[in-house]
C-alpha cells in the first residue's frame, strides 16, 4: 500500500496529514513546532500520524513539505553575512530603496525603515557597465572584482552577492564576475541577480538576489539535515519543498533558490482550494483563510492557483513568483479599541499566540476577535481549542467590557459589534481580489479554512453574496492537503519590452522556445517523466509605459503570423474587465514572456464518503449563542458525525478538533458526498 | 459665499445622528477603503513615470454638498462649480467635470499639470456626491516640456488651460475637447492613457459609494457622511484643547531661495493661536506674490487639512480626515501674497513655496505643543530631459527626486527617502530602458546631512549621462537658504548642480533652470539638499556617528569637527571622543533653536540671488548663441 504525507511547519503547531492511495483516507495531526530545530517538530508529526495510520516511514511515497525556515531567517534578519558587488556608482541601492515612505502626510514619522540585508559596509562597488540595451558600456575591472572580494572576505562575510546593473539583459559581467570569485574561493557561496529576477529595476532584483544569498547557507543545512533525518527512517520516497508559488521541487533545487520558497505555508491553502474547487464543480472560487493574526484571501478562476510576481514580507518587497494572496491584519487574536474619535476599530494589532486572546488565560486583557466569539458562545462553552486549551469565559467577557462601556453597549452587543467589524475588514479584503479586478463575487464560492476562517465564513459569505460557502472536512490542515495536491513547477520568465505590432510572431516563438528548453531541462533534474510534463506560455502584456502586466496566455502553434499581435484581444479583455476602458491608438508592449514548466505527481484525490449515517443524529447538545442581539437556544454538532445526507439548519455550532463553523440563523448547510459543508441560505 | 467660510452659526452636520455606531463604522472602513481602490485603479493603468512609478495622484469622496468626507487634501467641489457654467442640478449621472486651471478651483490643484476629475455620483436618480481624483500629468504645453517654465511671468505660459467642462456628458466621452486638449501636450498619448486612468479611478470611487447604498440604504450613507463629518469636527476640537495652549502667539518664518527670475529669498511667515475652539492660523507677514511661478495659491480648506492632519497624525493616526473641521480652524491668507496671488500670476513652481509651508507650519506646531517635531525636509525637484532620440521619436523624461528626510526626536532622518506619502524613487534601469539616458550614479550624498543627536536624512547625489542632445529643465530650492536644524540640531547641506560637459568644463547651475542645452556625453551631477537635525550633536551616541562613517555617509572629518567623535581605525576612540567633546563644548556658544545656517544679512542674500541670476542667463545667452552658431558645441 502506498501512502503520500503532507508537512506544514507553522509558528506553533506543525501539521501532518497522511493521504492513502488506495483507500482516499486522509488522517491527520499537529504537533507544536520545534522553532530551534524545525525538522524535529516534523520527523515527530511525522511518526505520529503514521502510528495512527498504523505505517512506518518506508510506507511513504511522497512527502511534501512547506517550511517558514525561509520565511523566519528574512522576517527576524537572521541569515548568514553577504557581501554584495553593485555596479560603482550605485553601492547605496538598498540603503536607499526606492524613497517609498506610507501614507498619510507625514507618514514618514511613524516609518520604521529596517537596515538593508547587505550591510553597506559590506557593499562595494565595481567598476563596469552595461547599457539598458545589452551593449557593454565599460569593460569589467577584473582585478576590481578580486581585490573587492578579497576585502569582504577578510571583513568576514560568508557569502557574496552580485548585482550590476541592466544585468537582466546581458549577464555577461554578473557570470564573469561570479566566475573569478570562485577561483578565488571556491567554497564561498555566490548569487548573481541574472538568475534570480529577470526584470528591470535594480533595487528590487538586487535585494531579492541578497536576501536569496542570505537564506542560503542556512536553508542548505536545514535541507540536509531533513534529508539526513529522513534517511534513519528509511524514508525512501520523493521528497518535496513547498514553493510559494504553490509548486513544489526538490531540494536541491531549493539550494540554488531557497527565495522562491519565502512563502511555502500560505500557499499550500490557495492550492488546495483551488483542487478542490475543480473536484467538486465549482471552479471559480474566493479562498478565505483566517488565522490568528491575518487573514489571507484569493481568488482563484477556473480552478487555477493565481500566482503573482511579488511578494512583500514585513518592509521588504521582493520580485519571485509566489500565489496571489491578499493579506488584511485581521484574525482571531486582532485588538478591539476605540480611537480617538470613537470610532471601534479592530487589528492590525494582534495579542498574537502570547500572551493570545484573554480567553486563553495567559495574562493578555487586550480584547479580541476570539474573546467576542467566546462572549457569544460562537466557540461554545466546553469546547477547547486545538482539543486541549480550555478558555476562559469570564476573562474573555471583561476584556470586551472595556470596549463596551467606550460604545456605551452591554458586553454581547459590544462582542457583535466586533465581530461585524473585523468581518468588514476582512470583507474589504475579499472585494480587492474579486469587485476590484472586475469579477462578480456572485458567480463564486467562498472556500473556508484556517483555524477561525469557519467561524466567520457564514458571515463572510452574506457579506460578498458569494455563491455558497465551503468549509472543507479539513480546515485546520488546509496548507497540508494542498500540499499534497501540487505539481513539481517552476517558472522561466524573460523581460521582453517589445510591441507586439513590431513582433514578428517567429521571433517571440524563438524565445519560448528557449524558454521551453530551459524548463524542460529543469523538470528532467527533478525526474519528472516525458507523460507528465506541461508547459504554460504566458506573455506578460500592457499599453506602452502602462505599470501593470496582465497575463495572456498562449499555445505554440499561434505564434505564425507577421506580428504578435493576435495578443491585443485577449489583452484587452481583460483590461475592459478590470479597469472598464481601453486605449486603443496606444501600442501593446510585450513586458515578459514567461514559461511554466510543471510535472504531474498526484499525491491525492478525493474519494466519495458512503452517504449516511442512518438514524445516528450528529447533535452532541444545544447551547444559548448569541446571533443578532439575541441569546438562541443553538444545537452543537460533532463535525466527526456528519454524514453526506445530513443538513443543519442555522443557528447551528459544528464543532471539530481543531475549527468550530458558525452557520447563522436563516441559513443551512448540506454535506456534500466528498465532507465538505456547504452554506447557503435557507 | 463658500460653503466653508460660513461665519456664524454650527455646520449643519453638527447634531444627534440616526445611525448606529456599528453600521457609521463599518461605512467609515468602507469610505476609506474606496480610496485605496481609487489610488490602485490609477496608479496601474497610468503611464506616465509620475504617476505609474511615482504614485502623484490624490483621490477623494465628498458629500452631496461638495465637502470631503474621506481624502487627504479636502474638497473643491463647491469653487468648482462657482466658476463653471453648471449648477448642481445641471449635473447627471455619468458626467464628469475636468479643469486643471487652478484659478477655477481657488488653488485646490496649484499648477496646470495637474488635472481634476470631479464625478457627481447618483443613486436612484438622486445626486448623492462626488468622486474626485487629481493626477500630475506628463505635459500639457506651455514654453517649456514638462510645463514648468521656471521664468513664466504669467500663467499663459504655462500651459492649455482648462476651464470646467464635461469631459463626460451622461457617460459619454466629450472626444473632442480631450483631443483638443491632448493636442496642446507634447506627450498626447501619455496624456490621453492618464486623463482616462484618472477617469476610470473616479468612476471605482462612484460604483463604490453606489455599493454601500445597495447594502446600508442611500439615507444611511447620507447620514453617515453628515455623522462622519461631525465626528472628525469632535475629535479635531478635542485635539486642538489639548495641545495647544491659549493666550499665546506661535509664529515662525522661513525662506524659499527665488522664484527662478532673480527675486528672492521669499518669506512665509506663519501665526498660530487658539481661541476657545478655535484655532486660527494666519500668513500676514508673508511676502507679496513673486514675478516668478512659484507663487503657491494655496487654497483654504486645503491647508485646513494639512493644519488637521498634522494634529491627528501626532496624536491618533485613526481618525478619519475630512470637512468637517473647517469651521473650527480658521485661516486667513493675505490677498496678493505669494499664497494668494492674483490671476494671471505664474503658478507652475509652486512646490518649493509648498515645501517651505509644510516647514514652517511644522515649526510653529513644534513651538506650540512644546516639542521638537523635527528638522526641516530636504528638497523634492521635478528634472526633465527632452528632445529627439537617435531614431527620430521624441522623448520627454519626468521624474521626481528625493532629499533627506528630518531627523525627528528619537529616530534619525531616512536618507534620500520621500516626504510626500507612497512616492517611489524612478529606477535607472526604468529610466535607461525608455529613454537615452545613463544614471552613472545614485548616492547618498556624503556629509548633507544635519548633525544632531538624531540627524537629519542625507539628500542624494544622481549623476545623469545624456546619450543625445536635448534641453534639460528643473526645479529645485534650498540652494541659498538651507534646511533648518531645531534644539541644538544642524541644517542639512543646500542643494547644488554641476553640468559637466562632455571637454570636461564645469558649471554650476542655479537651484531652477530650463531649456538648458546639453549634448551627448555631458553630464548633470544633481545633489538635492540634506535635512536638519534634531539635539546636540556632541549628545549623539558615538557608535552612530561610527556606523555612518562606515556607511559612507559622513566623513572622518565631519565626525571630529560636527559630533566630536574620534576614529581609530573605523572604531571609536572613547577617549580622544571625550577630550575632542569638552574642546567643541568650551568653544561654542548657546545653542539655538533653530539653527538655519550661515546666512548673510537678507540684502546680501537679495543681491546673491540677484547675481546669480544674472551670471546664470548672460551664460545662457552665450550657450544658446553657440549652439546657433555651432550647431553642437
Amino acid at each position: 500500500m502506498a501512502y503520500n504525507v503532507a508537512v506544514d511547519v507553522g509558528g506553533t503547531f506543525t501539521d501532518v496529514l497522511v493521504f492513502n492511495e488506495e483507500t482516499g483516507e486522509l488522517t491527520e495531526g499537529k504537533v507544536l513546532s520545534t522553532p530551534e530545530d524545525p525538522s524535529r517538530g516534523v520527523v515527530t508529526g511525522i511518526e505520529s500520524v503514521c502510528e495512527k495510520v498504523g505505517i512506518g516511514f518506508t510506507d511513504l511515497h511522497l512527502l511534501f513539505h512547506g517550511t517558514t525556515v525561509v520565511t523566519n531567517m528574512i522576517l527576524t534578519n537572521t541569515g548568514s553575512r553577504v557581501g554584495l558587488l553593485t555596479t560603482k556608482g550605485h553601492e547605496q541601492v538598498l540603503l536607499l530603496a526606492r524613497a517609498w515612505t506610507p501614507g498619510p502626510l507625514y507618514g514618514w514619522m511613524a516609518l520604521q525603515k529596517p537596515d538593508p540585508p547587505a550591510d553597506p559596509t559590506d557593499t562595494i562597488g565595481v567598476a563596469e557597465r552595461i547599457g539598458a540595451d545589452g551593449s557593454v558600456l565599460l569593460e569589467l575591472d577584473e582585478d576590481g572584482v578580486r581585490e573587492a572580494v578579497k576585502t569582504l572576505v577578510e571583513r568576514g562575510v560568508e557569502s557574496v552577492a552580485i548585482g550590476f546593473l541592466n544585468s537582466y539583459v546581458n549577464p555577461a559581467h554578473e557570470r564573469r564576475a561570479r566566475e573569478i570569485l570562485r577561483e578565488l574561493y571556491p567554497d564561498l557561496s555566490v548569487s548573481i541577480s541574472a538568475d534570480i529576477g529577470q526584470e528591470y529595476g535594480e533595487y528590487e532584483r538586487t535585494l531579492t538576489t541578497v536576501v536569496n544569498t542570505a537564506v542560503q547557507p542556512r536553508t542548505m543545512l536545514y535541507m540536509r539535515n531533513f534529508e539526513s533525518s529522513m534517511d534513519e527512517k528509511r524514508f525512501g520516497g520523493r521528497l518535496s519543498i513547498v514553493r510559494s508559488d504553490g509548486g513544489a521541487m526538490s531540494t536541491q533545487a531549493v539550494a540554488d533558490r531557497p527565495i522562491q520558497i519565502a512563502l511555502s505555508g500560505p500557499s499550500g491553502g490557495v492550492t488546495g482550494s483551488a483542487y478542490l474547487a475543480r473536484e467538486i464543480g465549482v471552479p471559480d472560487v474566493l479562498t478565505f483563510d483566517m488565522g490568528g493574526t491575518s487573514t489571507d484571501v484569493s481568488l482563484c478562476l477556473g480552478g487555477e492557483t493565481p500566482v503573482r510576481r511579488d511578494i512583500q514580507l514585513g518592509y521588504f518587497h521582493f520580485k519571485s513568483p509566489a500565489v496571489d494572496v491578499h493579506s488584511v491584519g485581521a484574525g482571531g487574536g486582532s485588538i478591539a479599541f476605540l480611537s480617538a474619535s470613537g470610532a471601534l476599530q479592530v487589528g492590525p494589532a494582534s495579542a498574537g499566540a502570547d500572551p493570545g486572546p484573554a480567553a486563553y488565560g495567559r495574562g493578555g486583557e487586550a480584547p479580541t476577535v476570539t474573546d467576542a466569539n467566546v462572549v457569544l458562545h460562537r466557540i461554545p462553552p466546553g469546547v477547547a481549542l486545538g482539543g486541549t486549551l480550555e478558555l476562559d469565559e469570564e476573562a474573555a467577557r471583561r476584556a470586551v467590557s472595556t470596549v463596551a462601556e467606550g460604545l456605551g453597549m452591554g458586553v454581547e452587543e459590544a462582542a457583535e459589534a466586533i465581530l461585524e467589524i473585523v468581518n468588514e475588514n476582512m470583507h474589504a479584503a475579499l472585494r480587492v481580489v474579486s469587485v476590484e479586478r472586475g469579477h462578480d463575487p456572485r458567480e463564486f464560492g467562498l472556500v473556508a479554512f484556517g483555524g477561525a476562517g469557519p467561524m466567520h465564513a457564514n458571515a463572510l459569505g452574506r457579506l460578498i453574496r458569494s455563491r455558497s460557502v465551503i468549509v472543507p472536512p479539513t480546515p485546520g490542515v488546509m496548507s497540508a492537503f494542498g500540499f499534497l495536491s501540487s505539481d513539481i513547477q517552476n517558472e522561466f520568465p524573460e523581460t521582453y519590452l517589445r510591441n507586439a505590432e513590431d513582433t514578428p510572431a517567429s521571433e517571440l516563438k524563438e524565445t519560448v522556445e528557449g524558454l521551453i528548453s530551459q524548463a524542460n531541462e529543469w523538470l528532467d533534474g527533478e525526474g519528472v517523466s516525458e507523460a507528465n510534463k506541461r508547459f504554460d506560455l504566458y506573455a506578460d502584456c500592457r499599453y506602452y509605459l502602462q505599470n501593470i502586466q496582465i497575463p495572456c496566455r498562449f499555445e505554440l502553434d499561434e505564434l505564425a503570423g507577421e506580428d504578435s499581435t493576435f495578443l491585443r484581444a485577449r489583452f484587452e479583455e481583460a483590461h475592459r474587465q478590470r479597469y472598464n476602458f481601453e486605449l486603443p491608438d496606444s501600442p501593446l508592449e510585450i513586458a515578459t514572456v514567461r514559461v511554466v514548466g510543471r510535472g504531474t505527481i498526484k499525491g491525492v484525490s478525493l474519494v466519495e464518503s458512503e452517504n449516511g449515517a442512518g438514524e445516528e443524529s450528529a447533535v452532541l447538545r444545544t447551547e444559548q449563542v448569541y446571533f443578532n442581539g439575541a441569546w438562541r437556544e443553538t444545537p452543537i454538532y460533532d463535525r466527526g458525525l456528519l454524514r453526506p445526507d445530513h443538513a443543519v439548519e442555522g443557528p447551528a455550532v459544528v464543532v471539530q478538533d481543531d475549527t468550530t463553523t458558525v452557520i447563522e440563523p436563516g441559513y443551512k448547510g448540506a454535506v456534500d458526498r466528498f465532507g465538505n459543508i456547504l452554506i447557503e441560505e435557507a | 459665499m463658500v460653503l466653508h467660510e460660513r461665519e456664524q452659526g454650527l455646520p449643519d452636520f453638527v447634531r444627534e445622528h440616526d445611525i448606529d455606531h456599528v453600521t457609521l463604522d463599518i461605512i467609515e472602513n468602507a469610505l476609506k477603503n474606496i480610496r485605496h481602490e481609487m489610488d490602485r485603479v490609477l496608479v496601474t493603468t497610468a503611464v506616465s513615470p509620475v504617476i505609474r512609478e511615482q504614485a502623484d495622484e490624490f483621490p477623494l469622496i465628498a458629500d452631496r454638498q461638495g465637502r470631503m468626507v474621506v481624502g487627504q487634501f479636502g474638497s473643491p467641489v463647491d469653487t468648482v462649480l462657482e466658476h463653471s457654467p453648471y449648477s448642481v442640478e445641471d449635473l447627471k449621472d455619468g458626467d464628469v467635470i475636468a479643469l486643471n486651471d487652478p484659478y477655477m478651483m481657488e488653488g485646490s490643484t496649484s499648477h496646470l499639470p495637474d488635472i481634476l476629475l470631479v464625478r457627481p455620483i447618483f443613486y436612484d436618480g438622486e445626486h448623492i456626491g462626488y468622486a474626485l481624483q487629481w493626477g500630475n500629468l506628463m505635459d500639457v504645453g506651455g514654453s517649456t516640456a514638462g510645463s514648468i517654465p521656471i521664468d513664466a511671468r504669467s500663467i499663459y505660459e504655462e500651459g492649455v488651460r482648462m476651464p470646467p467642462v464635461k469631459l463626460y456628458d451622461a457617460g459619454r466621452l466629450n472626444e473632442e475637447v480631450l483631443r483638443f486638449f491632448c493636442h496642446n501636450s507634447r506627450t498626447p498619448r501619455e496624456t490621453r492613457a492618464d486623463v482616462m486612468a484618472i477617469a476610470a479611478g473616479t468612476a471605482a470611487g462612484a460604483q463604490r459609494v453606489k455599493d454601500i447604498c445597495d447594502r446600508f440604504g442611500k439615507d444611511t450613507y447620507l447620514e453617515a457622511c453628515d455623522a462622519l463629518l461631525d465626528r472628525t469636527r469632535t475629535s479635531i476640537i478635542g485635539l486642538i484643547h489639548q495641545l495647544i495652549p491659549e493666550g499665546q502667539t506661535f509664529e515662525f518664518e522661513d525662506y524659499t531661495d527665488d522664484d527662478g527670475l532673480g527675486n528672492g529669498p521669499i518669506k512665509l511667515k506663519l501665526s498660530m493661536w487658539r481661541e476657545g475652539d478655535i484655532l486660527h492660523l494666519d500668513w500676514t507677514g508673508t511676502d507679496a506674490q513673486v514675478p516668478g511661478p512659484v507663487n503657491f495659491l494655496l487654497n483654504h480648506r486645503m491647508f485646513q487639512m494639512f493644519a488637521g492632519v498634522f494634529l491627528i497624525s501626532a496624536v491618533d493616526p485613526t481618525i478619519l480626515f475630512n470637512d468637517g473641521y473647517s469651521d473650527v480652524i480658521k485661516v486667513n491668507i493675505p490677498e496678493g501674497s505669494v499664497l494668494r496671488p492674483e490671476e494671471p500670476a505664474p503658478l507652475s513652481n509652486r512646490l518649493v513655496v509648498m515645501a517651505r509651508l509644510f516647514d514652517v507650519l511644522g515649526a510653529v506646531y513644534a513651538k506650540a505643543i512644546g516639542f521638537n517635531v523635527s528638522g526641516s525636509y530636504g528638497t523634492s525637484p521635478n528634472f526633465v530631459y527632452s528632445g529627439v532620440k537617435k531614431d527620430g521619436e521624441p522623448f520627454q523624461t519626468m521624474e521626481i527626486l528625493y532629499g533627506g528626510i528630518p531627523a525627528i526626536p528619537g529616530k534619525d532622518g531616512l536618507d534620500g527617502h520621500s516626504w510626500w506619502p507612497e512616492f517611489l524613487a524612478v529606477p535607472a534601469e526604468y529610466m535607461e530602458t525608455y529613454y537615452p539616458m545613463i544614471v552613472a550614479e545614485y548616492s547618498a550624498r556624503k556629509d548633507s546631512c544635519g548633525a544632531g543627536q538624531f540627524r537629519g536624512g542625507c539628500g542624494i547625489k544622481k549623476v545623469y549621462r545624456f546619450l543625445t542632445d536635448g534641453r534639460i529643465t528643473y526645479q529645485d530650492d534650498r540652494h541659498h537658504t538651507f534646511p533648518y536644524g531645531v534644539a541644538g540640531g544642524k541644517p542639512g547641506a543646500a542643494s547644488r548642480k554641476t553640468l559637466v560637459r562632455e571637454g570636461g568644463e564645469e558649471v554650476e547651475l542655479p537651484s531652477k533652470v530650463r531649456d538648458v542645452p546639453v549634448f551627448e556625453g555631458d553630464r548633470l551631477v544633481f545633489e538635492t539638499a540634506g535635512a536638519g537635525g534634531v539635539g546636540d550633536p556632541l549628545e549623539r551616541e558615538p557608535e552612530a556617528v561610527a556606523r555612518d562613517v562606515r556607511w559612507g555617509l559622513v566623513s572622518a572629518e565631519a565626525a571630529a569637527d560636527e559630533y566630536g567623535v574620534v576614529l581609530d581605525g573605523g572604531a571609536v576612540d572613547a577617549a580622544a571622543t571625550e577630550a575632542r567633546r569638552e574642546e567643541l563644548k568650551g568653544a561654542r556658544g548657546e545653542l539655538p533653536g533653530f539653527d538655519h545656517g550661515p546666512l548673510p544679512p537678507l540684502e546680501e542674500q537679495r543681491r546673491v540671488v540677484a547675481e546669480t541670476r544674472r551670471a546664470f542667463n548672460e551664460w545662457l545667452s552665450g550657450e544658446l548663441g553657440a549652439q546657433r552658431t555651432n550647431g553642437r558645441r
